[in-house]
């Protein structure tokens, strides 16, 4: 019944047509709202931890503890529990990673703003093809192109003729699929995530024109929509986690002697 | 640990995923190519099958 009301009233569901934002400036489709969002991601990380560390004691400041907070969880769970010994050199660029991703998906449930930039798949793969340069890079510099091309490509103590069969899967696993799945998870959930948010949010806002009956069961739409939005909330920070995580597991993968 | 764990569901999901498309793409450009419908099933079945001896020699055996 509640289905065909809606399709009866002319109910519009959100659609990937959602996603795509107006110019800001003029008609120049390279400044909109997700760019925007992203602008603002970097003066808003990069003004945390500066006022964070700026007067940095012993006896830290609240503010100091989140950011310190923050540093140590990338450091020490990320960097050196994946990657080891060697593990300094990364953290710059794991630490960057994960705040970013981190504020990004956040936008999604921060009021007025609400619009995670990650679910634009632009942003994901730029940062994919990031971690791809950077892991492949650090596995040639450490072991030779030669030595690491056929590390990842013939695995030791296989008979020589499967390695007919097993040489393409683990060249993909490696250059395509490893890349490819980094960003593509990143944006499908961002992506779904607030299209489900739009659903019951639309979705209530419609029953709430409607008769008296439906405007009584928009509470559950609405309902729906906040429990959701918590745990989005959970999902986006698992996102950001994750794809670090798999960062550092790349990289880890590179510089280990055999995999 | 929990860390690892994460890594190897990731790395298994990667090379189920790449065996799939890499055998069964071919097998489907090779029935296209001749005109079959054998190679399609027989490159998915071998893709999922070397898929799984590599998730097998990796975190299997090598431990």
């Amino acid at each position: 019944m509640l289905t065909e009301t809606l399709l009866s009233g002319e109910f519009e569901p959100p659609s990937a047509a959602d996603f795509q934002f107006a110019p800001i400036f003029g008609d120049s489709i390279l400044f909109s709202k997700p760019v925007f969002l992203v602008a603002l991601s970097v003066i808003l990380i990069a003004s945390f931890f500066i006022i964070s560390a700026r007067k940095a004691a012993v006896v830290p400041s609240r503010l100091q503890f989140a950011g310190e907070g923050v540093y140590s969880f990338v450091r020490n769970s990320i960097g050196q529990d994946v990657i080891g010994p060697e593990f300094m050199r990364f953290v710059p660029f794991l630490f960057t990673l994960f705040t970013f991703v981190l504020c990004n998906n956040l936008f999604g449930i921060i009021p007025f703003l609400q619009f995670p930039s990650m679910s634009r798949i632009g942003f994901p793969i730029a940062l994919a093809v990031f971690t791809y340069v950077v892991y492949h890079y650090v596995g040639i510099k450490h072991h030779g192109l030669k030595k690491y091309i056929k590390d990842i490509c013939f695995m030791p103590g296989v008979p020589k003729w499967i390695y007919i069969i097993l040489t393409p899967v683990e060249f993909a696993t490696y250059f395509i699929v490893r890349p490819a799945t980094l960003s593509l998870r990143l944006f499908a959930n961002m992506f779904a995530g607030h299209l489900l948010l739009l659903v019951f949010t639309m979705g209530g806002e419609h029953l709430l024109a409607s008769t008296i009956l439906m405007k009584i069961l928009s509470i559950f739409s609405f309902g729906f929509a906040i429990g959701l939005t918590f745990f989005e909330f959970g999902i986006e920070c698992l996102q950001a986690y994750i794809f670090t995580l798999l960062t550092a597991l790349y990289i880890a993968g590179a510089l280990a002697d055999e995999h | 640990m929990a860390v690892h764990d994460e890594g190897a569901f990731w790395s298994i999901f990667g090379y189920l995923l790449s065996g799939l498309v890499i055998w069964g793409g071919l097998g489907h450009f090779v029935d296209r190519w001749m005109g079959t419908h054998l190679f399609f099933p027989g490159g998915l079945l071998l893709g999922i099958s070397s898929a799984f001896y590599l998730i097998w020699m990796r975190f299997i055996k090598a431990k």
